[in-house]
């Protein structure tokens, strides 16, 4: 019983972390692809 | 093993964003030969820059239509030669090296960009679009006079 219930609270607490990651992955794809762009158009 | 469903959509946009990055980089690299400037193919003494062929006489030469290639010598605080003109659209070939010590060449809004090395031949390619003045200067701090290190490459 205390298990599952462990199990249920570590689910709902992955919410923050899940946008937190995304913010991340967010920030890197985009500052990743503005370099890109950059390296393309000075070509 | 259990992963939670919103780890899995993390690892899945972390792998994916990865193998995206090494796709990039790997077509970029082997398909279409893109390589950082330099490189170790060609050195030569640096103690003998004013004698050794080409660079003992630093010149602008047409290779062919709308191809160039630049000879430079890189020194404390100048580049030889000084100035530079080739008609718009033109693709200049460049190979530095340095006479001294370790300086910077770069031209500001294009990817050229490459430390000129003592001993080391360095090259870098570059199609000029656009007409005007462009500016190549040294960014590695060479000396006393490192901040007056410059020249110009006209484009018209």
């Amino acid at each position: 019983m205390a298990e599952s219930k462990a199990k249920e609270n570590e689910g709902e607490s992955l919410v923050g972390t899940f946008v937190c990651v995304m913010l991340l992955g967010a920030f890197l794809a985009l500052s990743w692809l503005s370099v890109f762009y950059l390296f393309i158009h000075r070509n | 093993m259990h992963i939670h469903r919103l780890e899995k959509i993390w690892l899945i946009f972390g792998i994916s964003m990865l193998i995206l990055f090494l796709l990039v980089l790997g077509v970029s690299a082997f398909a279409m030969g893109v390589a950082p400037p330099g490189g170790h193919h060609h050195s030569m003494d640096p103690t003998k820059v004013t004698e050794t062929p080409p660079f003992d006489q630093p010149v602008l030469n047409k290779i062919g239509d709308k191809q160039y290639e630049a000879v430079m010598v890189a020194y404390a605080f100048g580049y030889n030669p000084d100035k530079l003109e080739v008609p718009v659209g033109s693709t200049v070939h460049f190979m530095v090296t340095s006479s001294d010590v370790v300086h910077g060449f770069e031209i500001p809004g294009t990817n050229v960009n490459m430390m000129v090395v003592p001993g080391e031949i360095n090259e870098t390619t570059h199609k000029f679009d656009k007409p005007g003045e462009y500016l190549i200067l040294c960014n590695e701090y060479c000396g006393a006079g490192h901040q007056m290190m410059s020249t110009k490459l006209i484009v018209k």
